[in-house]
């Protein structure tokens, strides 16, 4: 190690408790004074190897190296000794109190029993100047834009001295001109002589910040380079991987009608993630349409308008001939949707309750699980014993808690919920993250007949192989608006996805 | 296998045995004859049938209460209106026997009805101000249940109070609406029926009824619940007036089964009662009976101890307090290595802490 | 109402808010840490029952006030200790200590006096009341705001600064941020339990100075019982004091003052009864009016 280098990761590798591998020998340096950026998917371990550097998690294996020594970060406060800061992607600000209060929450100026206002709201100053970030110390924080938040949140973390800042995701919340804000800041601190570590998926606020790269995929350190010498194709290749999977087979389908129609739909409000903006797009019978885009695009904001979760400020939604502008997911689902959530702990299951529960909810409104005003509890048991055996979910019994199966047993019997609705239309969130090969090829299988047999369903994923091995066309929404459209030709590759999921460039 | 699965029962046991040990112990051994007063406590209240039936008359508006605590809670309700119900229930009762003109038949089912649904508002009010305007229930059901004492007392003093009874009471209730006893030697009336019908009632709304499972599903994950497209406060608002109703109906029984005039000063406590009965009976309706009678028991020990000794009978009321303190405490209740030091192996443990290893 | 007839009422409803406002305070510390106080009524009670039998066995008032302090601040360390090690639930154990309380102090008051309902057999003394120098002699307003109980006036500086505390010292700030945002507590480096372990304790002492205050003052002696929802009645003050001190201490006047009316109006036209229901019902009218105003502008900003 040169002395140049601030921290190493030394051959890191960390293995949870449940067996989870999230890091694999992840080995790179972080030379300082320089912006650093670190680029993976979600899942890619960025978040584990963060909490590491922080203090949250211990390594199972390998060490960090800073300042040329060898140390051990037990603790985030042994973090802010070494002098390391973090600005989360969740800003950890208190909205009740100042902006003053916030940056000396815990390390307070004092003056006898009271805070020192005058001396803090000086050091505020102070630091403003240095900095260059121009806060308002007696604002109250719940009244800050979020742009605002952030530098008060990037003070916070240099108001304690730091010799490392990291950035998780800073841009994910700022707009066009205030994301050239702060790097604008940002370069002003590297000059200052601070390190910065720049999380993104962005390629082009990669490009345009940071000297060095290094992405992380699977664990693993799937590329380390200089970003001087690389051109815009490399370094998509290097963020995007190459698709290594072989295709199967697309069976072809002919399109039916038209399905489900959004007409100049847009919806402002709700977090980035969930803001859309002028939406055209139509959902055949028959047809598989992929959505791609890097998490926080606007996907969530669709999935919403199209589940009834949220509806639009403008625009329309027509599903199968009826107006669906001011429709909840109760009237969502009497019309035909069946909706696989992203989040299916939260959203898609009751871990308290059990598998027959879990399988029939929502059905039981139906009359074919009822006699009279009664619930028929054997034919519940019947059907779910048969999801059981069709879609092959290994559990000790219909009647244990959903929390005794495994997550992509907990998946399938979510979809054999779903799939039992006899839908029309089916949005597909993320229907595969973070299960098994076998169940997610099941689930594959199953999403293809659907289609097969009448069903228009709406993939959303970030897993580039699903995408193209089950869409009939993709559409890749970056800002909260579709920026491309395309057929799903063999000539469509994860890398020809790149430049339009990373915003450099757009068709339509 | 079955030791296994009897495991956290037998926890619960040894732990209610262990709290009624250290109340009652250094209580006994106030007194000039500790064995005495032990043994009346807990012996006691099985050496007659009339003592029994005290239980089992006791028991009567705990199940009631709560019953309908555990159909509020199962549906994510924090709803506290159950004492204030309660009282309402029976007193509203007691005025519809008083002022209501009614074939002599329709006296005591008539009566009950109105005394329901008229206490059921303390429990209503703030279901509809959660489901409406998102207002705390707890709070607003705190505060209803003192509305309810309070203009009880107004009614009471203005339109049932007999001038010849003395104290504040009521006139007496008509004898064709008191409900009938079903046990010769006890008190035990048709209202134990009834309550034990309700129980079993719960059970079936609960675990076999369409709106059952929706409230069930509301409470155990409302995000789940929106998924679903469930109407979540309509539900919200169905659980509050079935608690309601349940809790006003108990105060009525318990008006037209035990009393001959309403006299209720202050708030009598059942519904506090029913909320600890329900806590040990983890909301299930079914395993509420055995609860209430396990109170009971102890309220009726508590009684004969009381009478025949210089003690209080104020010691089964913090009983009911630690019981209560312990059953939430999961740390306590539900602590992996009690369970697996009764049931004898070690898969107590592993199936708590660990993820299922992935199956395929 | 001739002026002296308004003087003593003022004198009454302040006699009669102490209790709301020092419980009411003690809720919002709570809360303020995010773990809301419902057992204050057990609190009161029991610090109302140990300044009886503490300053009956010393004969000094003093130590029957700090016995009360520390009855109830035990009572919320016992709390904090459910939520925090045992798992329990904050609201089920909150209501557990009222029973317990209630309970316990019958209990206790039988074993050591023999009698059930009151401790008139004990010697227990009363906490002083304190002559302002200069208004008592002041016609009107030395009946109203002289004179009174020493805790009123610790219920009206305490408010005051109370709201000091939380805005201007780092512990406060601290303890509002426990309560408001527990994640960016703990990034800033703050023991979130050990906050609110303290916040539920100091909970816990200003319902043990509530309870002194009725034992130790209003009246002389102990009752079963004798809170009578007034620990309710603070927990509505401070949900409609919107989380501050000073307005905590406000709506506890007012409800206290609807207290005194119905109090100072038996005999009158309205029928007591209705009367004593005022404080019960303001605070829920108050919660319906600002969970309208919050959608109303909900709905504007929608728009």
């Amino acid at each position: 190690m040169t002395s140049h280098t601030l921290i190493a990761f030394e051959a890191i590798s960390k293995v949870y408790g449940n067996g989870t591998r999230a890091l694999t020998d992840v080995s790179f340096s972080v030379a300082r004074g320089v912006i650093h950026a670190i680029c993976g998917e979600n899942g890619a371990g960025k978040s584990t190897l963060m909490k590491i550097l922080f203090g949250l998690e211990q390594p199972s294996a390998g060490h960090l190296r800073f300042d040329d020594g060898i140390v051990d970060i037990r603790s985030p406060a042994a973090a802010a000794d070494l002098g390391i800061g973090m600005v989360h992607q969740h800003f950890t600000l208190v909205p009740s109190l100042t902006v003053a209060e916030n940056i000396f929450l815990g390390q307070e100026r004092r003056n006898g029993l009271f805070v020192d206002r005058l001396k803090t709201r000086q050091r505020v100053a102070e630091l403003s100047r240095r900095f260059n970030l121009a806060v308002d110390p007696d604002a109250r924080v719940s009244t800050l834009s979020v742009a605002a938040q952030q530098k008060v949140e990037i003070l916070k973390a240099l108001s304690r001295d730091i010799r490392l800042l990291i950035l998780d995701e800073p841009t994910a919340v700022l707009s066009p001109p205030e994301t050239e804000e702060l790097f604008a800041r940002l370069r002003h601190l590297r000059d200052e002589g601070l390190t910065i570590l720049f999380i993104s998926h962005k390629l082009r606020e990669v490009r345009a910040l940071a000297s060095h790269v290094t992405v992380l995929r699977a664990g693993r350190v799937a590329g380390d380079a200089d970003l001087a010498h690389l051109d815009n194709d490399a370094v998509s290749k290097l963020v995007m991987g190459a698709s290594a999977a072989v295709r199967p087979a697309r069976i072809v389908r002919t399109l039916g009608s038209p399905l489900v129609t959004l007409r100049g739909v847009s919806q402002s409000r709700g977090r980035p993630g969930e803001r859309v903006e002028d939406i055209d797009l139509t959902v055949h019978a028959s047809e598989i349409v992929g959505v791609a885009g890097v998490d926080g695009s606007g996907q969530q904001g669709l999935v919403a308008l199209l589940s009834g979760r949220r509806t639009p400020f403008t625009g329309d939604i027509v599903f199968s001939g009826r107006a669906m502008n001011a429709s909840s997911t109760r009237d969502w689902r009497a019309q035909g949707l069946a909706h696989l959530p992203a989040d299916r702990l939260k959203d898609g299951s009751s871990a308290t309750m059990s598998l027959v529960d879990n399988a029939i909810a929502g059905a039981h409104r139906k009359p074919a699980f009822r006699i009279g005003a009664f619930l028929n509890r054997r034919k519940m048991v019947e059907t779910t014993k048969a999801m059981i055996a069709e879609f092959g979910v290994r559990c000790p019994g219909p009647e244990a808690p959903l929390s005794a199966l495994s997550g992509g047993n907990a998946q399938k019997l979510i979809a054999a919920r779903e799939f039992a609705s006899q839908p029309k239309f089916l949005v597909a969130d993320e229907p595969t993250r973070g299960i098994d090969v076998a169940a997610a090829a099941f689930l594959h299988d199953r999403i293809r007949s659907m289609a097969a047999t009448g069903v228009g369903v709406l993939l959303v994923t970030s897993d580039l192989d699903e995408l193209l091995a089950l869409s009939d066309r993709v559409v890749v929404m970056f800002g909260g608006r579709i920026v491309a459209r395309l057929e799903n030709s063999d000539g469509l590759t994860p890398d020809r996805l790149g430049p339009y999921m990373l915003g450099l460039e757009e068709t339509a | 296998m079955s030791r296994k699965a009897l495991a956290p029962a037998i926890v619960t046991v040894a732990i209610l045995a262990l709290v009624v040990a250290v109340v009652m112990l250094p209580l006994a051994l106030t007194t000039s004859d500790p064995a005495g007063v032990l043994q009346t406590f807990l012996f006691g209240p099985f050496r007659n049938l009339r003592y029994l039936g005290n239980i089992v008359e006791m028991a009567t508006p705990t199940m009631l209460c709560g019953l309908a605590v555990a159909v509020m809670f199962r549906s994510g309700m924090f709803n506290l209106g159950v004492e204030g119900a309660f009282y309402l229930g029976g007193l509203a009762t007691v005025a519809a026997t008083l002022l209501l003109p009614m074939p002599w038949w329709a006296a005591a089912p008539v009566s009950l009805l109105i005394g329901s649904m008229v206490g059921s508002t303390v429990c209503i009010l703030p279901g509809v101000m959660r489901a409406q305007f998102d207002t705390s229930e707890l709070v607003t059901s705190l505060m209803l249940n003192f509305v309810a004492l309070f203009v009880g007392l107004f009614i009471l003093n203005y339109f049932l109070r007999d001038p010849t009874a003395g104290a504040m009471a009521s006139y007496k209730i008509p004898v064709e609406a008191q409900l009938p006893r079903i046990l010769p030697g006890t008190r035990i009336h048709l209202g134990t029926v009834l309550a034990l019908l309700a129980c079993i009632a719960g059970a079936i709304y609960l675990f076999r009824t369409r709106s059952g499972f929706d409230a069930r599903l509301v409470g155990s994950n409302s995000a789940f619940a929106a998924h679903l497209g469930l109407p979540i406060r309509l539900v919200m608002m169905r659980s509050a007036a079935i608690g309601g109703l349940i809790a006003a109906a108990a105060g009525g029984i318990e008006m037209l089964g035990l009393y001959t005039r309403f006299s209720w000063q202050t708030l009598p406590g059942t519904g506090w009662v029913g909320v600890t009965v329900a806590i040990l009976a983890r909301d299930n309706p079914i395993l509420i009976v055995p609860s209430a009678l396990f109170f009971a028991y102890l309220q009726v020990g508590g009684d004969l101890v009381g009478r025949n000794f210089d003690v209080p009978i104020e010691g089964v009321g913090l009983i009911n307090a630690l019981v209560l303190l312990i059953a939430t405490a999961a740390a306590i209740i539900r602590n992996p290595k009690l369970l697996q030091l009764v049931s004898g192996d070690n898969s107590a443990t592993m199936s708590k802490n660990l993820p299922k290893a992935e199956a395929h | 109402m001739d002026p002296a007839s308004i003087a003593e009422f003022i004198a009454v409803a302040l006699r009669v808010s102490t209790p709301l406002i020092l419980a009411g305070l003690g809720v919002l510390i709570s809360t303020r840490a995010g773990v809301l106080n419902i057992g204050i009524e057990g609190m009161m009670l029991a610090g109302a029952f140990a300044g009886v039998v503490a300053s009956a066995f010393t004969g000094s008032a003093p130590i029957g006030l700090l016995a009360a302090i520390l009855t109830g601040a035990a009572l919320g360390c016992l709390l904090a200790i459910m939520v925090h090690v045992a798992k329990a639930d904050l609201i089920l154990s909150g209501i557990a200590i009222n029973i317990a309380a209630a309970a316990g102090t019958t209990l206790l008051l039988f074993l050591i006096t023999g009698s059930k309902g009151v401790s008139s057999s004990l010697q227990s003394q009363v906490l002083p009341s304190i002559d302002i120098p200069v208004v008592e002699a002041v016609p009107l307003l030395g009946t109203a705001i002289s004179g009174h109980h020493v805790l009123t006036y610790v219920a009206l500086l305490g408010a005051p600064l109370l709201a000091v505390f939380l805005t201007r010292t780092p512990l406060g700030i601290r303890l509002r941020a426990v309560g408001e945002k527990p994640e960016a507590a703990a990034a800033a480096g703050i023991n979130v339990k050990r906050y609110q372990f303290w916040a539920l304790a100091a909970s816990g002492a200003f319902g043990g100075l509530a309870g002194a205050f009725l034992s130790m003052g209003y009246v002389s002696w102990f009752a079963q019982n004798m809170t009578a929802g007034r620990g309710f009645i603070a927990l509505a003050a401070e949900v409609m004091g919107n989380g501050s001190a000073l307005g905590t201490m406000a709506s506890a006047i007012l409800l206290g003052t609807a207290e005194t009316i119905s109090i100072t109006m038996q005999g009158g036209g309205i029928p007591s009864e209705l009367v004593q229901t005022i404080p019960y019902v303001v605070p829920i009218l108050a919660l319906l009016l600002h969970a309208t105003r919050r959608r109303r502008l909900l709905k504007r900003s929608a728009a």
